[in-house]
């Protein structure tokens, strides 16, 4: 198994923390995504015709999308079923709406990142904008979960929509995004990084 | 943070509650990062370490040192009452409130636009003041939501304000959920001008 990858990818950093949660041995490629914009090249868009990382190569097979390879993963490798709560559809549906919520954290977080961090011309002001308004209903739903007796994002354990929403949010300081306005979120984030090989990525500066 | 100021809050062994400045006297490392043993603080880049009370306690390069007694933590007062932790502002003297009863924390919610007071406040809410205990602070009812709530907001100025309810220990999780969602819904009530 091999993923192409980029340190500072929160995209990236979402399977690297998948792999590592289900104990997984890979292989990592780095792609040289700035400055070289390794991801635009001819030979990459053999690989993903979107120009876009993360790439899990496996089984001889290439998939592309940080979410569809949570899935993946999580479906192929994951004994126990949890992370990808297969026997439980209504616990599976939260997951995957989830899912597509951290697809929209990537779209607004991420790019305020991207313009802090690696100086991509865009509209920072919306990115940001977005984010909060995103971060707010994260914030109310994980305030009302904890009410509820559970700690994670669709219930009492943590599954690939954790997994999803985790980097962006953790990383959105760099973005210019503070966090203290939402104190569910914080307290989700420490008990994220103190789940069993949890790994920091740059950028994510809290401590288990 | 409180009135601009970035706080480090920490617990000891002896589960007493500190609030001190986020910034170590040696080379402002944010305390935040700063490790607890026992009823002390070290700071996370040079090791030095700091008592319960604020003084610096040991200083790893200089092991066989005592600490000047000038090196201190910045402290502010701090209590815990209701549910709540209090850190009183600078210069500030009142005691910290005392407030009967076995409370648990419900909610921290932040708001776009801080109420003008404590009446706009529960007004939004829907709720009726039953006592008062400080100016951004009262145990309130709202109808058809079973039990007290305790009620208090932060205000940050052009930063909006922090909403924190907490509510009676005995509270069903219907009321508890109950109230966090009256919580949320003060962010309708209390946005800004001129958000879209």
């Amino acid at each position: 198994m091999k993923l192409f990858d980029y340190v500072l990818s929160g995209n990236c950093y979402k399977i690297r923390l998948l792999l590592d949660f289900l104990e997984l041995s890979h292989e990592k490629q780095a792609v040289d995504f700035f400055p070289g914009r390794e991801h635009k090249s001819d030979a990459f868009l053999q690989i993903n015709p979107l120009g876009q990382i993360p790439v899990l190569e496996d089984d001889g097979a290439y998939i592309r999308d940080a979410q569809a390879i949570l899935v993946y993963l999580a479906s192929r490798y994951d004994p126990t079923g949890t992370w990808w709560p297969v026997n439980d559809p209504s616990e599976l549906g939260r997951v995957a709406q989830w899912l597509a919520f951290a697809d929209s954290i990537t779209s607004t977080a991420s790019a305020a990142r991207l313009h802090d961090v690696l100086g991509y011309d865009l509209d920072v002001a919306q990115a940001r904008a977005g984010a909060h308004k995103l971060f707010r209903i994260l914030d109310d739903h994980l305030a009302n979960q904890e009410l509820q007796g559970f700690n994670w994002i669709a219930g009492s354990n943590p599954t690939v929509a954790d997994v999803a929403c985790f980097p962006y949010v953790a990383l959105a300081g760099d973005g210019g995004i503070e966090l203290f306005y939402y104190p569910a979120i914080q307290r989700w984030i420490r008990r994220f990084v103190n789940l069993p090989r949890f790994k920091l990525m740059p950028g994510i500066n809290i401590f288990n | 943070m409180i009135a601009d100021n970035d706080i480090a809050l920490w617990r000891g062994e002896d589960g007493q509650i500190r609030a001190w400045e986020n910034r170590c006297p040696h080379r402002g490392m944010r305390l935040s990062y700063g490790i607890v043993r026992g009823n002390t603080l070290t700071c996370l880049y040079h090791g030095w370490s700091y008592d319960g009370a604020g003084a610096c306690a040991g200083i790893p390069a200089h092991p066989d040192l005592t600490p000047p007694k000038t090196i201190r933590a910045k402290a502010y007062r701090a209590a815990d009452s209701g549910g709540f932790i209090w850190v009183a502002n600078p210069g500030e003297t009142t005691a910290a409130p005392s407030i009967d009863g076995d409370w648990v924390p419900n909610r921290s919610v932040h708001i776009d636009q801080a109420p003008a007071s404590l009446n706009e406040l529960a007004d939004g809410m829907g709720a009726g003041l039953m006592s008062k205990i400080t100016d951004h602070a009262a145990i309130v009812r709202v109808p058809g939501v079973e039990g007290e709530i305790l009620l208090a907001f932060l205000d940050m100025k052009e930063h909006g304000a922090m909403i924190h309810t907490s509510v009676p220990a005995s509270a069903s999780e219907d009321a508890a959920i109950a109230v966090s969602k009256l919580s949320t819904r003060l962010r309708q009530v209390f946005k800004a001008s001129s958000a879209a």
